[in-house]
């Protein structure tokens, strides 16, 4: 670092001259307001970038640039997807994946809800459930499927358990830490208003786990639909999973990217559905007061 | 384990020893508290009369939270002898609101549910909070948030009122307003209240008697309301006396 400081001219402020004032400038001219450069609102020009993607992509793939047999152009997906419909079979596997995620879920959250209570609530519970939860949950999920199919078999069972045990393993983990990390002055102040034990459960301990259970959910719901592509493309017989790998062995790219497009809408309204809960369970936070 | 466990009825407040006294709301006699072989209360003895207002002023580590938590009921681990009223209420620094129940829910919490909410709200409307009965804690503010604990501990008709520094994180003119509202609504409820507070002017005029808390002891019991006292108490808390407030300029 070589720079050259000029040394100061004099030793402190000089005492400042009693000289003509400069006329006085207008404040709101000193920071320019930001400036959109096409006055489209926000939402719509967020989604110009998808749009781009997709019309370029159609356009490749009608010049021939693209080999349907790589892949298909958006509107073969779009009529692969009426198509489907049409057939009434795209309606039945979306139901089949529906169903068995739905009755996962169900299992897994909430035996995930009722291990975090007990080990949130009770030294036993904790010192008997959360060690082995936590080795539990190292186990990777995918990695149980032969077990699995050899336990249940190859019917609907096998893809409910894989739900159940992936969706079980973020609840625990989450209603767990959000009960234990209930603020301890809020307990106190519970017990100096005369709450009992199960009182202080009921309104100060599940009220203050409930953020942290939502965030269980939310990922519960992403690994949930992990593991239902995977375990519909290895063995199923219905299912979205299934009709992407019928579609493999036919080099139907069209049907592929449809179940993929399939499995990303669905993604996304559930995310969409643990937000509702969300602003509805934790109106607190934010003090909406309407409705 | 000594301890005594203190919830006792008004008329059974009485200690076999020092006979009996209808009149006190506290009796705490010979009450020793060590946090890891640290001794924070060194033999306490204080009694407190009914609707009488006691201020404890204290540096901070002086062990004047720990003699209010052992009366509170939030501490199991002294010795000694501490005898309490059945109806006790905290007020701490932090409001300590459950933020996900609403104001009046907060104020009306492990009362019985019959006629509670219409006390509630009569509590409520005596701090001047009514109207923000049915909004959430997080949208109070400060002095707001401590009114809605002040009417939360006074709902439950308290013999015994404590106050854990209540005003210690509010801004000064609030703080101001509060301590009106305070001696307000204590002199109509007649409370016994013990206030623990740092600060010596709030000590002076809220209280009927001061006492300073140093090492786990307690000193000499002061009166309010004779000049000078102001000055005295800061020198017992090690603090060269500075001239009121009032008298500074600017």
């Amino acid at each position: 670092m070589a720079t050259t400081a000029a040394p100061p001219a004099t030793t402190g402020p000089a005492p400042r001259q009693p000289s003509a004032a400069s006329r006085l400038i207008d404040a709101s001219t000193l920071s320019r307001p930001r400036r959109s450069w096409v006055p489209l609102p926000h939402w719509l020009r967020r989604l110009a970038g998808p749009a781009l993607v997709v019309v370029v992509w159609q356009l490749l793939g009608t010049f021939g640039e693209i080999n349907q047999q790589i892949l298909a152009t958006p509107s073969q997906v779009l009529s692969a997807g009426w198509q489907l419909t049409k057939d009434g079979e795209l309606g039945s596997n979306l139901l089949a994946s529906l169903q068995r995620v739905g009755f996962g879920l169900l299992i897994g959250v909430t035996v995930g809800t009722l291990l975090a209570v007990v080990a949130g609530l009770f030294r036993l519970g904790e010192e008997l459930v959360d060690s082995t939860m936590q080795i539990v949950r190292s186990l990777p999920v995918l990695g149980l499927m032969p077990l699995v199919i050899i336990w249940f078999g190859v019917g609907e069972a096998p893809k409910i358990a894989l739900v159940a045990f992936a969706s079980a393993c973020p609840v625990y983990i989450n209603t767990y830490a959000g009960i234990r990390g209930v603020d301890n002055r809020l307990v106190e102040s519970g017990r100096v208003v005369g709450l009992g034990q199960f009182g202080l459960i009921r309104h100060v301990i599940l009220p203050g786990a409930v953020p942290g259970f939502l965030v269980g959910l939310r990922f519960a719901l992403t690994s949930a639909w992990l593991v239902i592509i995977i375990a519909e493309q290895l063995n199923a017989t219905s299912g979205i999973g299934y009709l992407m790998n019928q579609a493999q062995a036919w080099y139907r790219t069209d049907i592929i990217v449809l179940g993929l497009l399939i499995y990303g809408l669905l993604g996304l309204l559930a995310d969409a559905a643990v937000r509702l809960l969300e602003r509805r369970l934790l109106v607190w936070r934010h003090g909406f007061n309407g409705a | 384990m000594t301890t005594t466990a203190a919830t006792t009825t008004p008329a059974d407040l009485t200690d076999p020893a020092g006979g009996t006294d209808a009149d006190l709301a506290v009796r705490a006699t010979g009450l020793h508290r060590t946090f890891d072989g640290r001794e924070v209360l060194a033999g306490i003895d204080l009694d407190i009369r009914r609707g009488e207002f006691v201020a404890l002023l204290g540096r901070s580590g002086s062990g004047k939270s720990t003699l209010l938590r052992a009366m509170a009921g939030l501490d199991p681990d002294f010795s000694g002898r501490l005898l309490v009223p059945e109806r006790r209420s905290v007020v701490f620094q932090d409001h300590r609101l459950q933020p996900w129940k609403r104001v009046l829910d907060n104020v009306v919490l492990g009362l019985p549910r019959a006629g509670a909410r219409a006390a509630g709200l009569t509590a409520l409307d005596e701090v001047g909070l009514a109207e923000r009965a049915r909004d959430w804690p997080v949208t109070l503010s400060g002095g707001e948030a401590q009114r809605a604990a002040l009417a939360r501990a006074l709902v439950r008709d308290p013999e015994l009122l404590l106050l854990d520094e209540p005003f210690g994180a509010l801004d000064a003119l609030t703080r101001i307003r509060m301590h009106a509202l305070l001696r307000e609504l204590c002199g109509r409820h007649r409370p016994a209240v013990l206030l623990v507070t740092h600060d010596v002017d709030e000590a002076v005029a809220l209280a009927d008697r001061v006492f300073v808390l140093t090492d786990g002891r307690l000193g000499t019991a002061h009166s309010t309301g004779r000049p000078g006292l102001r000055e005295e108490l800061l020198a017992e808390l090690g603090v060269v006396a500075t001239p009121l407030p009032a008298a500074q300029p600017g």
